[in-house]
């Protein structure tokens, strides 16, 4: 497995969400590639010492979103982003989700400009990062 | 095999004129972690005690694989394993005599292999006598002897009570493997809330003898919410709103606690009192445990003025 | 098979208090055979006790063999009672192991009935043979001038009945859930009782029918306190 997961009970996320999104952003970053293969359910489970339905819960919403695909017998594996489909919905909420970062950026005063760059360099550290694996 | 492996109905105890379980109805699904939560002396060990025959119940009653808990027979008790709170165990007995002696009741399902496995894992010689073992190492034995018969249902209560972090680990990798086999069912008692977020996929609160949650843990956790609305001049002393638990008044701000509200409703409310800002605070499920069960109205332990 | 294995635990159990016993009454016993062996003790006198009572055998001044043992035996036998009545039924209320030992494939009668089963046997080897062994020690016309009576032998399989009453006795305050100054006390107290008009009573008959009496009520009310008991 290309990304090393690491969980913690007792945070204020559940289980279940931090897996999803240490998944997501392992693809988001290109740690993950398309056709990688996910852990089985159990060997999962077992390594972190989590109930394999967690896992399983988790690996669900992460189809549901579209970012994996499950062959019944074969596993679960990343999917193509070009076979994607995004919903109205998802891209509503990212809206609502920008807006909010912004209005949170400028009450504490920083200007346009330099939330452009801001954003630009987060930005960078995820192209940036899924170019080099791929180099690799 | 039936979906429900453990059923309780109405079931009621007294010690003299203490409530000790009251009327609890419960019923746990084949296939799941329950994880049972309370605080001390909630009534989880005497509950458990009932569901096993070892208690007689005031009223109600209770199943456990179909068989009434009063009247189980070998055969039944053959098939749920008990880890005994403090992991109790013949003190004279050498590990390969407890054992052998153990053995011996399960001559079809005992796994020698995975009993060796464990004991070789845990670091212990098989001559050693339980009485010469530490808690820790006593509790591993205890895991390894509740394992090896590979039970359909396995009750623990309280198994990891005073044990460091490793050893609470490998509880938890037990608890694991042996749900991966098909139809298992475990119901332990912790006062662990991380363990019970990692492990279990269902939880029952009990409180003060009574019954206040049983679902799935993920349910739980989305349900329990903390909301703190800003107000800029008046503090009203309470809030009118579907789910409210608790409600704490500070100088600018009122602190509640919701159970099953959801997001709008709340938007909605906050907009009603008139507050300024609202913030939906994540808790983890310790906070949420806490909330959950204080006392009605009850104030904080200390009190902190701003001066 | 699984009986077997509870059998085997608790005579295990049992096993250091029935070898004290045992080395108690044999070298005790032992003693006091070897001495009036060799003193030659017997001389006849009157005797100080009811010329009725059993006790009348264990006056030193008119004593057939092996009677002087007796009263060794009595108090080893109650010992021996109040020792294992204590070790499977006190104890695992203090180390609060009830519970591993109730949950088992086996129903409550069995398990009770493993316990009863291993104090018999420890009576019976550890007490009874070498009750036997003395009596053929003191049987012996080479090295005793007069022979044993009977009657003491017989008398010494009441005082290891009387041992299994005081057992009893002592299971059932130990399963009893009251408190000490109400019914608790009740077991111990009543096998207590029973000692003496069993040891003063001149016929036998009546004296075994004393004991088996007092051990089935004790028995019938252990069985229903092990029954009904909350672990």
């Amino acid at each position: 497995m290309a990304i090393w997961i690491q969980i913690s009970p007792g945070s204020n996320e559940p289980i279940y969400t931090q897996l999803t999104r240490q998944i997501s952003e392992a693809i988001a970053k290109g740690r993950l590639s398309v056709g990688d293969k996910l852990p089985p359910v159990r060997k999962l489970a077992a390594e972190l010492v989590i109930n394999p339905n967690t896992v399983a819960h988790a690996y669900t919403v992460l189809e549901h979103a579209g970012l994996v695909n499950t062959k019944t017998g074969s596993g679960t594996f990343i999917s193509n982003p070009k076979l994607r489909t995004t919903h109205a919905a998802d891209i509503n909420l990212l809206t609502q989700r920008m807006d909010t970062f912004i209005t949170r950026a400028l009450n504490l005063g920083i200007d346009a400009p330099d939330l452009i760059a801001m954003f630009k360099h987060r930005l960078e550290g995820f192209v940036n990062k899924s170019e080099n694996e791929k180099k690799i | 095999m039936s979906e429900t492996v453990l059923e309780t109905k109405g079931l009621t105890k007294y010690y003299g004129s203490t409530l000790a379980v009251d009327h609890l109805d419960l019923n746990i699904p084949r296939g799941s972690i329950c994880g049972f939560v309370g605080r001390n002396a909630a009534g989880k060990t005497t509950a458990i005690k009932l569901m096993l025959g070892l208690l007689k119940p005031t009223t109600g009653s209770s199943t456990l694989l179909g068989c009434d808990s009063q009247q189980l027979r070998p055969a039944i008790r053959r098939r749920i394993g008990y880890v005994t709170e403090g992991h109790r165990l013949f003190r004279w007995m050498t590990i390969t005599a407890l054992e052998k002696f153990q053995r011996s009741f399960f001559p079809k399902q005992w796994d020698d292999r995975l009993f060796a496995d464990m004991i070789e894992y845990f670091q212990l010689s098989k001559r050693q006598k339980i009485k010469h073992l530490s808690n820790g190492q006593r509790a591993q034995v205890s895991l390894a002897l509740a394992l090896a018969p590979n039970p359909e249902l396995l009750i623990m209560d309280d198994p990891t009570l005073g044990l460091d972090a490793a050893i609470r680990r490998q509880f938890l990798q037990g608890m694991i493997e042996l749900i991966m086999r098909q139809g298992r069912t475990i119901l332990f008692s912790s006062h662990i809330l991380g363990d019970v977020e990692r492990v279990a996929d269902r939880i029952v609160v009990i409180d003060k003898g009574v019954l206040r949650a049983n679902c799935s843990l993920e349910q739980f956790r989305a349900a329990v919410k903390k909301v703190i609305l800003t107000f800029k001049d008046f503090v009203p002393d309470e809030v009118n709103i579907a789910g409210l638990l608790h409600c704490r008044r500070t100088e600018k701000q009122l602190e509640l606690i919701l159970v099953g509200t959801s997001d709008d409703r709340i938007a909605a409310c906050a907009d009603t009192a008139g507050a300024e800002e609202y913030n939906i605070v994540k808790m983890n499920l310790e906070d949420q445990f806490i909330e959950y069960t204080a006392p009605k109205n009850h104030r904080r332990l200390f009190k902190w003025e701003e001066k | 098979m699984r009986f077997l294995a509870l059998l085997r635990k608790e005579l295990r159990e049992c096993l250091p208090w029935l070898l004290l016993a045992a080395i108690i009454l044999l070298a005790i016993g032992g003693f006091i055979l070897r001495d009036a062996q060799l003193h030659e003790w017997y001389r006849p006198s009157p005797s100080r006790f009811p010329s009725g009572s059993i006790m009348k055998w264990y006056d030193f001044t008119i004593h057939p063999p092996l009677s002087p043992v007796g009263p060794v035996l009595l108090l080893t036998s109650i010992g021996l009672g109040l020792a294992l009545g204590a070790r499977q039924f006190w104890v695992p209320h203090f180390t609060r192991t009830w519970g591993f030992t109730i949950h088992r494939s086996l129903t409550r009668s069995t398990i009770l009935c493993a316990k009863f089963t291993a104090a018999i046997i420890a009576f019976v080897i550890s007490l009874g043979t070498v009750w036997l062994a003395l009596y053929w020690y003191s049987s012996h016309p080479a090295l005793f001038s007069m022979l044993p009576v009977k009657r003491v032998f017989i008398e010494g399989w009441l005082f290891i009945l009387l041992g299994l009453v005081v057992y009893l006795g002592t299971a059932l305050t130990g399963l009893s859930t009251a408190r000490w100054y109400t019914s608790k006390i009740f077991g111990l107290a009543f096998a207590a009782i029973v000692i003496f008009p069993v040891i003063l009573q001149w016929r036998l008959g009546w004296a075994f029918a004393l004991i088996i009496i007092s051990a089935l009520i004790l028995l019938s009310q252990t069985i229903n306190a092990f029954s009904e008991r909350e672990f």
